[in-house]
């Protein structure tokens, strides 16, 4: 046991000074997978059309999980205006933004 | 009756219209504008025009950097409506206010058109 402490030690610092293993740092695509149950509703519905004006919704899939972050952040706080988007935006806290956003971007583009 | 028609009618005093009547008119403009960009772009020509938003977005619609968003299979309309909304300051964002600007309809229908051609982005699954 004792042999084991300075190795773990050593590891456990190391870590503090290797970069993060995931590419999106701050959130947890498994649970933003779950999180984004309802997204699927427009966002999960190829070929699904806004309407007044009619324009198709963003395909979200293999989007970057920066732009999606600030995307959400913006709808939330009113500075992008759509009422649906501003509404599920207002119900998310940055931790499940970083979380669906992690989710969206890990589905990759080809 | 063309949209210009209406919208010199409706700027027109002299016509005797009551303002309701010029409200409505010019609501009904506000609604069928965008309409006027659902008409097809040229995605070869989109491509040329790229060029401008090929430095943060990639000629190929992927990102150079995660702030930017890729538009590699964007859906065409969507692309219309981002611009168009970039353009009119319904957007805002500063770097592209100054390159929205400047496009006409015909630029934006053509760049959506090559971007959308891309192949990148999915819709999300349901499962």
């Amino acid at each position: 046991m004792k042999n084991l402490i300075i190795p773990t030690i050593l590891l456990s610092t190391a870590s503090l000074f290797l970069p993060s293993e995931s590419a999106y740092a701050a959130g947890d695509a498994a649970a933003g997978k779950v999180k984004a149950y309802t997204c699927t509703g427009c966002h999960g519905i190829p070929g699904y059309n806004n309407v007044y004006p009619t324009y198709k919704v963003p395909k979200i899939g293999g989007q970057n999980y920066e732009y999606l972050t600030v995307a959400l952040k913006a709808y939330r706080a009113g500075e992008r205006d759509h009422p649906t988007m501003d509404l599920q935006a207002q119900a998310l806290s940055d931790q499940d933004i970083e979380d669906v956003a992690a989710y969206f971007a890990s589905l990759g583009g080809e | 009756m063309s949209q210009l028609t209406l919208l010199r009618l409706a700027a027109n005093d002299g016509t005797g219209m009551t303002t309701m009547i010029k409200n409505t008119i010019l609501a009904l403009l506000m609604v069928s504008l965008p309409l006027t960009l659902a008409a097809k772009g040229d995605a070869s020509s989109g491509k040329e025009k790229a060029n401008v938003c090929e430095a943060c977005h990639g000629l190929d619609g992927k990102s150079v950097d995660p702030s930017y968003p890729n538009l590699a299979g964007q859906y065409e309309s969507y692309l219309q409506k981002a611009l168009g909304d970039y353009r009119s300051g319904r957007r805002t964002n500063p770097i592209m206010a100054g390159f929205a600007g400047p496009l006409s309809d015909q630029d934006i229908m053509d760049l959506a058109a090559w971007y959308s051609s891309q192949i990148g982005l999915k819709d999300l699954s349901i499962k």
